[in-house]
């Protein structure tokens, strides 16, 4: 990013063709605005209207007409829809196009380096000259930390942090890479989630929102325990599920799964991601004790029931659970109230059926997930910001040293950061200042 | 009270004597009184850091030890610091008044906010399970860091509006302090934006979900990014550049306050 202007003042050739003008102005900078500019503005589109949710949601948010100008636009999955992503597609095209004009005269080295002519130096903003007799050995000790870049018997040229050049080239192909690792990742990889009580093995993931499909693993997580604490004031502290990985009938691993601690086997990562509970209910009926889950069904002799409905307090009674059983072939419905002595009790068909207890069980919500893409973008990060260093941080400047009869003619100059080069020339020139006297 | 309440109470009516110095300064114009502001400057970051620290040891002492960076008011007092900061930074370049006046202003607005409303709870809290990390530190930091930087940008960009003269600097001065905020600014920023992505990798199981504080931080990053090629490849200078700097404050603004009240998501630690 140097200083230099685009002039605007060159006049097309009246034979350039419109595809000529059309490649010119992709790889043009004014491009590269209006492209940043469309994908904020998608974006703030995105985090206005709400995303990926169902259809009754938006018809309560919005008319039927807006609901339709929403799903024709895909407003309601912004940053995957169409438009979206050939907006991103033509900002890489547009990216890789200006990085590559603007770096083929530094790749093809059309630049030589000399020193130039006694005038030329004279006429620069920065110069001095200096009656000294100072040797090489003087020169490269005064002009510490620079390269010497060309050397002849007329004299000499040094640079600074010519790095600096390739910041904008280094930024720029790592935002490539940072697109290529998301690519790779939309393509490669995969976003699950799997739900698991104490006890459960799984070797399958939901994928998708609205209608999961169970997508395999290749292997199975076995939950041994997850425990839930919480602080003083009732904020969650810590979520733990200490997880089995199985594979071909072998325990592979055994690790204990945190929030911000994932586990990963096989490029895959496991996450702590949520937790919560289903009730169980304890019965004893007609003198033998069952343990029922929700929508679980008993049937033994001519019982059929089944707990349909729990509620942690009726009306101040304490929890009770609805259950549904069959009578005489007859579909029925009863409360059961556990601290209520009148309703706790009852006969289905004959036999006495009590409602003992009702047991929390948790359960662990973990996402898993497989990104091959993960350390393109990492890599790009960190390129990105070394780019951002040498780029703002480094500047590229020149020195030159002309013998002249005995003197030295010494003149500098900097592409940027212009004031703090007249510092650093200004000490440069009391060191030559120093060895003269 | 706890005792940083106390300290970080001093540190509030610090900046609000900061705020007057300046004012005397522009009432009688002595240089003298530049020094002084410095002097003053340096002292009230000193006791913000002690605020800051105390605050932190508080925390051990209550059993739930973390870096005071983790909900609203956390934030509100961490943000001054910072700005304070990047002021004391980019000394050599703020020799003029008016620049320091308007940051002690905003910063004063901040400390006021957050010791007076009563919608920011003040108290320690606990780290929820999502927080416990060590990317917490780096990554409210940069981000911090670069807000810091944009203020003293807007500052440039919204004085460079005003044309009084023996208030405001020159005008070639705000606008090379306003493009060297933002060069401080927009690699902290990325770097916030990358921190950020790596733990919410780490915790949410994706480096990037287009949550709306990640959207928001990114509309933002574009916005500096736009100022930046406008400047040093298209050539803009003056106020079309100050216009820049003020739109990309205000998505600042909306990044860090916006999201938290108007958008809900992930992000909801804040609020």
């Amino acid at each position: 990013m140097s200083a230099t202007k685009n002039k605007p003042t060159e006049v097309t050739p009246p034979e350039k063709s419109l595809f000529k003008s059309l490649q010119d102005f992709c790889a043009s900078i004014k491009f590269a605005i209006i492209l940043l500019v469309c994908i904020a503005l998608g974006s703030i589109l995105g985090t206005v209207i709400r995303q990926g949710a169902g259809q009754d949601e938006y018809l309560s948010l919005y008319s039927e007409s807006t609901y339709r100008v929403i799903t024709l636009l895909d407003l309601n999955d912004v940053y995957h829809s169409p438009w979206f992503i050939a907006l991103l597609f033509l900002f890489a095209i547009n990216l890789t196009l200006c990085t590559l004009n603007r770096f083929m005269p530094i790749f093809r080295g059309d630049k030589k380096v000399f020193v130039p002519e006694e005038s030329a130096l004279a006429s620069m903003s920065m110069n001095f000259r200096a009656d000294t007799n100072a040797d090489d050995a003087n020169l490269s000790a005064m002009l510490k930390g620079y390269q010497c870049t060309y050397s002849g018997a007329e004299g000499k040229v040094f640079q600074k942090g010519a790095l600096s050049k390739y910041g904008v080239l280094l930024i720029h192909t790592s935002i490539m890479l940072i697109l290529i690792g998301g690519f790779v990742g939309l393509v490669a990889g995969f976003k699950g989630f799997m739900v698991l009580q104490k006890g459960d093995t799984k070797s399958t993931i939901a994928i998708g929102g609205e209608r999961p499909r169970e997508k395999p693993l290749g292997f199975s997580l076995k939950c041994k325990e997850f425990q839930v604490s919480f602080y003083p004031n009732g904020a969650p502290k810590d979520y733990v599920s200490t997880v089995e990985v199985i594979e071909g009938g072998q325990t592979i691993l055994e690790k204990q799964i945190r929030v911000n601690e994932p586990l990963s086997y096989k490029g895959i990562h496991i996450y702590q991601a949520s937790y919560g509970s289903t009730p169980s209910f304890s019965f004893t009926i007609g003198g033998e004790h069952v343990t029922l889950k929700e929508k679980e069904t008993y049937r033994k002799e001519n019982i059929v029931m089944m707990p349909i409905r729990f509620e942690q307090n009726i009306h101040n009674f304490g929890p009770g659970v609805m259950v549904a059983y069959l009578d005489q072939g007859e579909p029925r419905t009863v409360w059961f109230l556990k601290n209520v002595e009148r309703f706790n009790e009852k006969s289905i068909q004959g036999i006495p059926v009590r409602f003992e207890d009702v047991q929390e069980n948790l359960f662990t919500g973990l996402s898993v997930s497989k990104d091959p893409g993960i350390w393109i973008v990492w890599a790009g990060f960190a390129f990105i910001l070394l780019g951002l260093y040498i780029n703002f941080f480094l500047y590229h400047r020149r020195i030159y040293v002309r013998k002249i009869a005995g003197m030295y003619l010494v003149a500098g100059v900097a592409m940027k950061n212009k004031e703090a080069f007249k510092k650093e020339f200004y000490e440069l020139r009391r060191k030559f200042d120093g060895i003269s006297s | 009270m706890a005792f940083h309440h106390k300290i970080l109470g001093i540190v509030t009516f610090l900046y609000l004597f900061l705020f007057l110095i300046h004012i005397l300064y522009f009432a009688v114009k002595k240089e003298k009184i530049i020094a002084f502001i410095w002097l003053v400057l340096y002292g009230t970051l000193g006791l913000h850091t002690v605020g800051l620290v105390l605050r932190w040891v508080e925390s051990y002492q209550l059993g739930i030890g973390h870096a005071p960076l983790s909900n609203f008011y956390e934030s509100l007092v961490f943000y001054p610091w910072c700005i304070s900061l990047i002021l004391v930074v980019m000394k050599q370049r703020l020799k003029y008044p008016a620049i320091t006046l308007c940051c002690t202003l905003i910063s004063l607005f901040l400390m006021g906010y957050a010791s007076i409303s009563p919608s920011v709870d003040k108290n320690i809290q606990p780290l929820v399970p999502a927080l416990q990390s060590n990317w917490l530190h780096i990554h409210v930091f940069t981000c911090f860091l670069a807000y810091a930087s944009f203020v003293v940008s807007f500052v440039c960009g919204l004085l460079y509006m005003f044309t009084w003269k023996s208030v405001v600097p020159p005008r070639e001065t705000l606008d090379e302090i306003n493009y060297r905020s933002v060069i401080v600014g927009f690699p902290m920023l990325s770097a916030g934006i990358f921190t950020g992505a790596v733990w919410a990798h780490y915790a949410w199981g994706s480096y990037w979900s287009w949550d709306p504080k990640e959207t928001w931080s990114l509309i933002t990053w574009i916005v500096y990014a736009v100022f930046l090629h406008a400047r040093l490849v298209r050539g803009w200078k003056g106020k079309k550049i100050a216009i820049l700097s003020i739109i990309g404050f205000a998505s600042v603004i909306f990044t860090y306050f916006g999201v938290n009240f108007v958008l809900s998501g992930l992000h909801s630690y804040a609020t």
